[in-house]
């Protein structure tokens, strides 16, 4: 079967099945108080089914973007549902508007604040959204480390820093102190990037209830207006743009700079003292350390900028004797070719001269 | 009336329009062709290291300005920014009004480039391409066009070389780090760069992909992948989505001597403003800069705001200095439709009338 008849019938056709079903879920579910909370999004699981059958056929130039927007149509979507004939709550009737509203957004709220259970599973998957930032980071955390980047994320600490600290407190001893003390510093630095890694996420968990505010003030917006949103899309874009006003004011903040110096540093701590380690295990092994290669590459690239300073001298007295001399200068060894002379066009200048601006 | 009123059926409508736009799209993406990296002819006549030297060819009926034009690039994305789509490429602009273009490719550093310093760069490699094209035209001038760091390169180098320099352009280039709008600066100011530069050795691309994509997280790794269905119908313009992406993301590690120096004394200290810029030895005076220039920012540049640009007015001693604002941001000043239209010619025409 070829992509395009996949796409253009069965593709359509598995949509057009799992939506009829959807809708049919969802009148049923009109009448069910929270039912519609428990239901799960089909066109996600329709998606991902799909996307796990196609993507290792996908060209690496495009799987790596074809992934993002998997990611982020279930977002797209996730919104509309969670307003779909939802229900945030008891007690409050979709008549009485604001009011109605008011309770889905302190909801989402308490999601935030880690006070709602597995009640609001379509509020939480909204909230992933709000995991973006983060996940950014430990992305580019893999990237450069052995360890994966969510690896400290949801290790204990508050529970056990006393401990820790009572640990990393006592005295190296005997032939391998200074290796002990080694792995307590390890240890220290790991700590430290787990509290500033907390701290980051804490800061984004206290942006979501503002963007929550955001977006409340935004309904209010259109209650008043006398309009309302019919479309998933355009309360997904509402919602980004509540998103992203909030966060650009709050990452200009000297608060901000703050937790994100102190990520970055910790990590770079941490980096560094598994560095030492391995340093370490190298020399045991008679093997170059990174340290020996650097000192090795600095004395290497001292060497080399003398040379091509002195090499570029060369050239230009070379340049001056040819001139003397009226003979043609031979090009340099690390020319790729020669660039014919260009010609020497008379062009005419413009009316008027450009001059500065005030 | 409720403030959000999506009925089941108009939204399983706008789900299936978005899956049929999908597939639609996965098509054209599953059809994809290898992404090119550079639409207009080039070739490479210099080379050193990592760097190589390339010349642009000079369009059919193109009489080539007699004072050869040498473009900078930054250090921490890829130049083919300039050059990437047929339609809207700076490159071939500035050829088409007579420019002859030099583009110097930094390559990818690697872990032996670490030691590379910001004067290796400045008085190093610039000024020996500098040389290189001045002894291949018989001319003692060229014409220089920094683009964003590859600015700030231009400037220091024109300040200590400002023989070698015939007149001076500066795209979005910073030269205030500390404007009051610039999030990247106000980041930085608590990252132990010495701590970071002895552990790592070359700062990873990826680090500053993470930096820069936290400008806009929502936008840029949310938002824009939704508005994308809208489009992947068409191929080209899949195409031409999937080079910019590619760009976004192929940021080239750092060497670590270099952006030491680079983050310390410029986003830290602010060395253009306040001085203390040493390089071999030797003080980074903008007063030395002699030579026309031409600066032009981005009105809606959230990278280097504009004020950060329009800082350089005063600091040169120029006596030719012009301003250019562009009505866009830090990437469309090179593939928007109205940069093609209105920035590239104004470069052209500017560098052409003080090429005499």
């Amino acid at each position: 079967m070829s992509n395009e008849t996949f796409f253009n019938d069965s593709w359509m056709d598995l949509q057009r099945k799992y939506w009829d079903s959807w809708t049919e879920m969802s009148r049923k579910a009109m009448g069910t108080e929270g039912g519609i909370g428990q239901l799960t999004n089909p066109w996600e699981s329709a998606l991902d089914n799909w996307w796990k059958a196609l993507a290792p056929a996908a060209p690496d130039a495009s799987k790596d973007f074809m992934g993002k927007m998997m990611e982020q149509g279930k977002v797209f979507f996730r919104f509309g549902e969670a307003f779909a004939g939802g229900k945030p709550g008891d007690g409050v009737s979709p008549t009485d508007g604001m009011a109605f509203w008011n309770k889905a957004l302190e909801d989402i709220q308490k999601g935030f604040s880690g006070s709602m259970d597995d009640g609001g599973n379509v509020m939480q998957r909204m909230m992933s959204f709000w995991e973006m930032p983060l996940d950014n980071w430990q992305r580019m955390m893999s990237s450069m480390s052995p360890m994966p980047g969510d690896a400290l994320r949801y290790m204990p600490h508050d529970q056990v820093k006393d401990s820790f600290n009572r640990v990393l407190s006592a005295p190296g001893l005997g032939y391998t102190r200074e290796e002990q003390g080694q792995y307590q510093e390890l240890i220290r630095a790991s700590m430290d990037y787990q509290k500033a890694l907390q701290e980051y996420n804490g800061f984004y968990a206290q942006l979501g209830v503002k963007s929550v505010q955001r977006m409340g003030g935004y309904i209010q917006e259109v209650i008043d207006s006398g309009k309302s949103i019919d479309s998933a899309r355009a309360l997904y874009d509402h919602w980004v743009m509540s998103c992203e006003a909030v966060y650009a004011e709050e990452v200009a903040t000297p608060e901000y700079a703050k937790i994100h110096g102190h990520l970055v540093n910790a990590q770079m701590a941490l980096k560094k003292r598994m560095a030492v380690l391995v340093d370490e295990n190298l020399g045991a092994m008679n093997m170059p350390s990174r340290n020996e290669l650097r000192t090795l590459q600095d004395r290497l690239q001292e060497t080399r900028r003398e040379n091509k300073k002195l090499s570029q001298g060369m050239r230009a007295l070379e340049r001056q004797v040819a001139a003397l001399a009226g003979t043609p200068l031979e090009a340099p060894a690390t020319a790729i070719r020669s660039v014919a002379p260009a010609k020497t066009p008379v062009r005419k200048k413009s009316a008027t001269k450009s001059t500065s601006t005030d | 009336m409720l403030p959000i009123d999506i009925r089941p059926d108009k939204l399983t409508q706008e789900m299936l329009d978005y899956s049929r736009k999908l597939g639609q799209g996965m098509e054209n993406l599953l059809n994809a062709e290898k992404i090119d990296t550079g639409v207009s002819p080039k070739e490479p006549v210099y080379a050193e290291d990592k760097l190589v030297l390339y010349r642009y060819d000079t369009p059919e009926g193109v009489t080539p300005d007699p004072v050869p034009l040498l473009i900078v690039y930054a250090l921490v994305n890829r130049p083919y920014m300039t050059d990437i789509q047929e339609d809207r490429s700076t490159i071939k602009g500035l050829l088409a009004t007579g420019q002859d273009v030099y583009l110097i490719d930094w390559g990818y550093p690697d872990q032996a480039d670490r030691a590379i310093t910001l004067d290796d760069y400045i008085n190093g490699y610039i000024d020996r391409c500098v040389d290189h094209i001045r002894e291949a035209h018989g001319v003692e001038k060229i014409n220089l066009l920094g683009i964003c760091q590859g600015g700030a390169f231009s400037l220091m180098y024109t300040s200590m070389h400002q023989e070698k320099v015939n007149s001076l352009v500066t795209m979005v280039t910073p030269v205030d780090f500390k404007t009051p709008d610039n999030l990247l600066s106000a980041w930085v100011q608590n990252v132990d760069i010495d701590l970071a530069v002895d552990t790592m050795g070359n700062i990873p691309g990826e680090l500053l992909n993470w930096t820069f994509l936290s400008l806009k997280p929502f936008s840029l790794t949310g938002q824009k992948y939704v508005n994308m269905v809208d489009v992947l119908d068409d191929p080209d313009k899949v195409k031409n989505f999937l080079r910019m992406e590619k760009w976004i993301f192929d940021s080239p590690d750092q060497a670590g001597e270099t952006f030491r120096q680079f983050i310390k004394d410029f986003y830290q200290r602010n060395g253009f403003i306040n001085g203390g810029v040493m390089l071999a030895g030797q003080e980074v005076d903008l007063k030395n800069v002699s030579c026309p220039v031409l600066n032009i920012y981005a009105m809606q540049d959230h990278l280097v705001p504009p004020d950060a640009s329009k800082a350089l007015k005063g600091l040169t001693s120029s006596a030719d200095y012009t301003e250019l604002a562009f009505p866009g941001g830090h990437i469309g000043i090179y593939v928007s439709g109205k940069a093609q239209k209105e920035v590239t010619p104004a470069i052209g025409k500017w560098l052409n009338d003080h090429s005499a």
